[in-house]
């Protein structure tokens, strides 16, 4: 959530007019100039309830068996002593915040610094005196002395309790988001090959992020205006002020229509985990954005748009990807025979504002690659895009086509992070509302 | 009359109640926003489902000040002249026909044009003033002596364009014509836009303004509007009424039924003088509740079993 600095001076201001004896009242005021969409308050929610969670601080003493035994607070006790003794749960909450806000809890970024945060708050509220009176009481043989030493160690310990529950709390709060940044960072850039299930969770939520980014970028339908057609009634509604002279004159626009995209997918193994994702970003866009079709192959070529458009993306790409229901035949992929089989059904569907997509590693098991094909697809669309999983060092090493390809391919790019698939779909994006 | 709004918005409790008295009811959370819109002295931006309110707290909070409605309400081509204000070219054109003797008298006497034209510069604001101004909405907001609440509504269908433009408007309250000059707020309106989310809007425009999400309302909220605005029907009906709607809104439907759908339902119950809910009853009266033919399939599905429930 990105909040600016005037909406802090706001937020000041509002709890300057509301207060903050209520704690419900404060949340909505606060939440109402901070929050400014419905994600937005949901995350404040969780974040309100986090930070001014009531502490539950148990009374260290409370359960102890004699309750007329009250310990009394001599002179020499330390300060803690007597605090846990005489004071009230609300003084030691207070004292274990202030000791909080002493060591800087607030820069907290790692599970193990919750330990060494402890330790400090601790020492800040004055443990080694509290461990001296419990040694001293300890040292005295008088069986009250004893009492009240297990009585302190009791204490002792249950404020240990809080302040590492404290702490535990304070991690989520500040150190959270920074962990989870770094992981974010390290997945968009991670090979998509070599994920495994436990991550495919997290790619989701990241892709839904970058789709959010993307689908708010280009919403805005920008129009062009194509001068030589007047438009009439515009002019004449703009030159009212000059009584219909044509003065000022309007021209008729056109707006922007949103790119053609066919994608060919290839389900082999190897490039399973690419095509699955490049997919599910594609059918995130908005659908006033991109109008997709979408083909998968193997030996064959088989169309998959109905599949893909009704439902979930999620499960009907699990099920297309295991081979089933679509008639694609998992054999070696050839990928000549797929393009004869494109040219021949679909090649009328191919526009001149048709941008083609091709992912697959252009290992044809040395079968015929049937350039030639490639070439008139090439010349009948806007332009033709290859996406690579392989890095380009072994594009053309084996049975990698990957060379004779790529004279008619406008664009070969490699293609196997997130960030890869991001700039691919930017670009798509972009180059059409020029 | 400054003084008695500040008494009506002394605490969010006399908000709630004034609210209610004038037929609105809502949560705390509104009240809470209304409350610090008035002393920041910031707009609100509404946000939520069709149907929900948006508008009518708009209304009802303009019959709680005492004070008239504004609205305007947005599509895309919106541009300013039909938001702000246009010259009366008509009038302008009149008047320089019919005065054109008295024009003549004036230059008249003058030789030469360059004396003509510095003649003409003493009249020179003439057909440029307040007179030949055609204010319109948002111009009148900023007009009213006593104040007034400006309605802007479904600001999300107008374009980027008109978002720009409100900007200087929302947060200083103030216009330029460049003829005229600066034309301030005499008292600050108060500023309800209401957005159906159809796009989001800009951040800018978020920052200036107090955010407030209107949900769907919880069951008890909803028998309290439906008893404020459809009295006359029992409690028994009314109970069984909400149940039921508050089951269809978890079907998967393409529009869930709104506040709005909610209240004309009870009022066609309420003029059919049905005592108790049955299957055959609601399946004729479905059409004031969903509006696509799918989701009256789906519900009719399901009818028996939720009729049952509500009971």
């Amino acid at each position: 959530m990105r909040i600016s600095v005037a909406e802090c001076v706001d937020a000041m201001r509002a709890v300057d007019l509301v207060g903050y004896a209520d704690r419900q009242r404060l949340g909505e005021a606060l939440s109402s100039v901070l929050a400014k969409s419905s994600d937005e308050k949901e995350v404040f929610k969780i974040t309100f309830e986090r930070f001014f969670s009531s502490e539950g601080f148990p009374d260290p003493c409370q359960g102890i068996e004699d309750a007329s035994i009250r310990l009394d607070l001599r002179a020499s006790d330390s300060t803690l002593t007597g605090l846990l003794v005489s004071g009230t749960t609300a003084d030691l909450a207070m004292s274990v915040r202030e000791a909080a806000r002493a060591v800087d809890v607030a820069g907290i970024r790692f599970f193990f610094q919750r330990g060494p945060y402890i330790q400090r708050i601790l020492h800040h509220m004055g443990l080694a005196g509290l461990d001296h009176d419990i040694e001293m009481a300890h040292g005295k043989d008088r069986p009250a002395s004893q009492r009240r030493a297990k009585i302190l160690e009791l204490a002792r310990s249950r404020l240990f309790e809080n302040v590492k529950s404290f702490v535990g709390r304070q991690y989520t709060l500040f150190a959270g988001s920074s962990t989870e940044g770094a992981l974010e960072e390290y997945l968009r850039n991670a090979r998509l090959s070599e994920l495994e299930e436990r991550d495919f969770h997290r790619m989701y939520s990241i892709i839904q992020k970058m789709l959010k980014h993307l689908n708010s970028l280009y919403a805005r339908r920008r129009k062009t205006s194509k001068r030589g057609q007047l438009n009439f009634k515009r002019t004449l509604r703009a030159n009212i002020a000059f009584d219909g002279l044509l003065f000022d004159r309007r021209w008729k626009a056109k707006k922007i229509d949103r790119p053609d995209i066919i994608v060919l997918c290839d389900v082999s193994r190897s490039v399973n985990a690419v095509v699955r994702f490049l997919l599910l970003f594609l059918y995130g866009l908005n659908q006033t954005l991109v109008k997709i079709r979408s083909f998968i192959f193997c030996s064959n070529l088989v169309e998959v748009t109905g599949i893909l458009d009704s439902g979930l993306v999620g499960e009907a790409l699990a099920r297309m990807l295991s081979g089933a229901e679509t008639g694609v035949l998992m054999g070696l992929t050839d990928y000549g025979e797929v393009f004869r089989e494109f040219e021949e059904k679909w090649l009328d569907t191919v526009t001149g504002k048709t941008s083609v997509i091709i992912l697959g590693d252009a290992r044809n098991n040395y079968g015929d690659p049937q350039t030639e094909v490639l070439k008139t697809i090439y010349r009948r669309c806007k332009r033709l895009i290859w996406l690579n999983p392989e890095s380009r060092s072994i594009w053309g090493t084996g049975d990698s086509e990957m060379n004779r390809y790529s004279p008619f391919c406008h664009l070969a790019k490699e293609c196997n992070t997130l960030r890869h698939l991001e700039r691919v779909v930017h670009a798509l994006l972009q180059y059409s509302l020029n | 009359m400054q003084r008695e709004h500040a008494r009506k918005f002394a605490t969010r409790e006399s908000i709630l109640q004034g609210l209610q008295e004038v037929g609105y009811i809502c949560a705390g959370e509104i009240a809470t926003t209304l409350f610090l819109a008035y002393h920041l002295e910031k707009p609100i931006l509404v946000e939520g489902p069709a149907g929900v309110g948006k508008t009518e707290l708009a209304k009802a909070a303009a019959a709680f000040l005492g004070l008239p409605l504004i609205r305007l309400q947005c599509y895309e081509g919106l541009d300013e002249s039909k938001v702000l204000y246009e010259w009366k070219y008509g009038k302008q054109l009149l008047y320089t026909q019919i005065l054109r003797d008295k024009l003549d008298d004036i230059v008249g006497s003058s030789s030469g044009l360059t004396e003509s034209v510095q003649k003409l510069h003493q009249y020179d604001d003439m057909f440029f003033s307040p007179h030949f101004l055609e204010p319109r909405p948002l111009l009148k907001a900023l007009q009213e002596k006593d104040g007034v609440v400006l309605l802007v509504d479904e600001v999300d269908k107008a374009d980027q364009e008109f978002e720009a433009f409100l900007l200087e408007i929302l947060s200083d309250f103030q216009i330029s014509i460049p003829e005229i000059g600066t034309i301030k707020a005499l008292s600050k309106p108060f500023v309800f836009l209401t957005s159906n989310n159809t796009r989001e809007m800009s951040e800018a425009l978020k920052r200036r303004c107090l955010y407030l999400f209107i949900p769907f309302p919880d069951p008890k909220m909803e028998r309290e509007i439906v008893r404020t605005h459809v009295p006359g029907l029992s409690e028994r009906l009314r109970t069984q009424l909400i149940s039921f709607i508050q089951q269809v809104r978890e079907l998967d439907l393409r529009k869930a039924p709104s506040v709005g759908e909610t209240i004309d339902w009870a009022r066609t119950l309420a003029l059919l003088h049905t005592d108790i809910l049955n299957p055959d009853l609601v399946r004729e009266t479905l059409n004031t509740v969903l509006k696509f033919q799918e989701d009256i399939h789906l519900v009719e599905d399901h009818l028996q079993k939720m009729t049952q429930k509500a009971l």
